[in-house]
């Protein structure tokens, strides 16, 4: 999963990319509005962490230029600003949620989890395809009840592909999703977590749509 | 001057008192003046009839050969002389050197039997004297004598006079006078009524003023509306300036006060984060504990701070409905994840809060956000205006308070449940603006078992 981080303070957005490369999201960042803009109209994110405070172009007219341009992905307004009619303006203008700071990293990760899970119409934290359960809170994977050990990209390919059951993915969009912009995207790579994951998992579950890419399918 | 004497509270009375004072003196001045003079008129056309009375009397007085004075009363033009009682006399008296006169020796036939009583007068030959006296049946008469000297008896001095009764005379100035008395109280009638109108023409500015202020009060309007007359505008111009300074300098200390708080709460969240990033940090827990400290002070003052400053703004009125809607897009957003049944209860359009719209965001989001993370499934909110006041009651479907622990919410950083996030300060900051606009936070138990929070605050008409 693929996050953008919008803050101009420089060490918070330093712990912010900490906090969420831990959790295992390739993260993007931006330090003014107009950059953020740029990024979110551009670059495929699967949710955005955005200040509203920013040098050149402010947090909220970001958000609404995203959504006057049809941009859907889920944007958490992380902000200094806590009054009631500041949220409102907030969460009018297309925000899918609100953290005011100083926060918890905790509670943040919690609710990009949720943010994420809800865009893509999941209700349970714990994601189930089969016998497999991926539960995005901890990050365990099971199958059968029995843990399964993934790398952090292992663990990125098959979380992208869980939170879009029955779809196909193309290599394409899963290496936007896994990696971060300025990262030497190699989409053969992609190939070879997918390989690895099926040595873990029982094969038929990830399905190779020819010339399409891929898709979890339930056995 | 009359010490302990004040105007009259009221100007229109001050106005209509002096008015109508001046009025009433004047036309009783105008009436006395008026009246004097035809009265004057007339006994001036009155003297000169008799004057001419007595130049014909004059020129007909002859003297026979025995000296005896003598007038043909056949000479005389005018019959009244001949009428007894008629009002008009005339008299001829002899007044010797010696001092003696006799009276009437000739006098017309309508002085009947009595005579003109006159004082003595030390007239020159040929003076003219008016004097008013009594005729012959007791009523006033108009006296003209001269005196004469003729050259046959150049010892006698003759005095001839004409009289006449000026009943007449005078009740004609007496009508006169009382058509003067009509018309000037009518006149008087007529002004009244101007200057009534004038005054409430004068002053109706001072009610559009009076209208536009309590518009202001009553908080339909931010400024004074309309166009006044040219004396009253700048009055009304000023006092929009202190209502517009006023609003302005609220809005500066409340953008100050969140700057301050913005600008604090990043190094916070900076602070708080790098204590729980680095592992092992035995200071971590104190630092996050100190920092959600900090927190709470910033959040509970800047709370105060902008509350403080829009006290007493005039002109304010928050409209209840759209506001609740706004807010309850917004817990439904941020509270997307447990899936709750929030919905507001259908009510007037009308409802407003006497106070200011930001104020009443953070009292309703509080208490809606309160209620959001409490509640198992639903969170209903339902207003109603009882006279001045606006209650509004947010109940929700959670395990509600026990009786006894409800005062202790409502106190600062008091949390029942430290599971859920949030500073605790969300209920007290409630009951602290509430206080400040007059109102009041009760807790009670909700239909459905949870929590009922009822908020009181003053209505705006």
């Amino acid at each position: 999963m693929r996050i953008l981080i919008v803050e101009d303070e420089p060490t918070l957005r330093a712990q912010l990319r900490t906090g969420l490369t831990e959790a295992g999201y390739a993260v993007d960042e931006a330090d003014n509005g107009r950059d953020a803009h740029y990024l979110g109209d551009t670059e495929a994110f699967d949710a955005v962490v955005l200040d509203l405070g920013l040098p050149v172009l402010d947090g909220l007219s970001v958000l609404k230029r995203w959504r006057d341009a049809g941009r859907a992905m889920p944007v958490l307004i992380l902000t200094a600003r806590d009054n009631w009619s500041e949220k409102v303006a907030g969460i009018d203008a297309g925000a899918d949620d609100y953290l005011t700071k100083p926060f918890h990293m905790e509670e943040l990760l919690a609710r990009l989890r949720a943010l994420i899970r809800r865009a893509s119409g999941l209700a349970s934290p714990v994601l189930q395809c089969g016998a497999l359960a991926l539960d995005t809170r901890s990050g365990r994977v099971t199958l059968g009840g029995q843990p399964i050990t993934l790398t952090s990209h292992e663990y990125k390919v098959l979380d992208y592909l869980m939170h879009r059951p029955g779809t196909v993915v193309s290599r394409t969009e899963l290496t936007e999703h896994i990696y971060a912009q300025d990262f030497d995207r190699d989409s053969n790579t992609i190939e070879v977590f997918v390989g690895r994951l099926r040595k873990k998992l029982p094969p038929e579950l990830i399905e190779t749509v020819r010339g399409l890419g891929y898709r979890l399918v339930a056995p | 001057m009359i010490s302990g004497w004040r105007w009259p509270g009221s100007l229109r009375l001050r106005l209509l008192g002096a008015t109508l004072v001046t009025l009433a003196l004047a036309l009783a001045g105008a009436h006395a003046w008026l009246g004097g003079l035809f009265r004057d008129h007339v006994l001036r056309q009155f003297d000169t009839t008799l004057v001419l009375q007595l130049d014909q009397l004059t020129a007909r007085l002859e003297f026979d050969a025995q000296g005896q004075p003598l007038i043909d009363p056949r000479s005389l033009s005018d019959p009244r002389l001949d009428k007894p009682y008629s009002g008009l006399y005339w008299q001829l008296d002899r007044m010797s050197p010696g001092g003696q006169t006799r009276v009437g020796v000739l006098r017309s036939r309508s002085l009947w039997d009595t005579q003109l009583a006159l004082s003595a007068d030390a007239l020159a030959d040929g003076d003219l004297h008016t004097h008013d006296g009594l005729g012959p049946q007791g009523h006033a008469v108009r006296i003209v004598e001269r005196s004469l000297a003729v050259p046959e008896q150049p010892q006698a001095r003759w005095r001839l006079m004409v009289a006449a009764d000026t009943r007449e005379a005078l009740a004609a100035a007496d009508d006169f006078n009382g058509v003067l008395a009509a018309s000037l109280a009518g006149l008087g009638a007529l002004l009244a009524l101007a200057a009534l109108a004038q005054v409430a023409v004068g002053l109706a500015p001072l009610k559009a003023m009076q209208r536009a202020l309590q518009q202001v009060r009553q908080a339909r309007t931010a400024r004074l509306e309309g166009r006044f007359p040219a004396e009253v505008q700048p009055l009304i111009d000023d006092f929009n300036g202190v209502l517009d300074r006023n609003a302005e300098v609220v809005g500066r200390a409340r953008t100050q006060a969140g700057n301050l708080a913005h600008a604090l709460k990043t190094p916070l969240a900076v602070l708080g984060n790098a204590a729980a990033q680095v592992p092992g940090n035995d200071l971590a827990p104190l630092v996050a504990e100190q920092v959600q400290v900090a927190q709470r002070h910033i959040q509970w003052h800047l709370a105060r701070a902008r509350v403080a400053a829009s006290q007493g703004l005039p002109g304010q009125r928050t409209p209840l409905q759209p506001l609740l809607a706004g807010l309850l897009r917004v817990m439904g957003t941020l509270h997307a994840e447990r899936g709750l049944d929030i919905a507001a209860a259908d009510m007037p359009a009308d409802l407003a809060f006497a106070g200011e719209e930001q104020d009443l965001q953070e009292m309703l989001g509080n208490l809606l956000d309160n209620a959001c993370r409490c509640a198992r499934g639903a969170v209903h909110v339902h207003a109603v205006r009882e006279g001045a006041l606006l209650h509004i009651v947010v109940d929700d479907d959670g395990p509600g308070i026990a009786p006894a622990q409800r005062a202790d919410v409502l106190q600062r950083g008091v949390r029942l449940d430290e599971s859920t996030p949030g500073s605790g300060l969300g209920l007290a900051i409630v009951v602290e603006l509430a206080a400040l606009y007059g109102g009041a936070l009760t807790l009670d138990t909700s239909p459905a078992g949870g929590l009922s929070a009822r908020l009181t605050l003053p209505a705006a008409a």
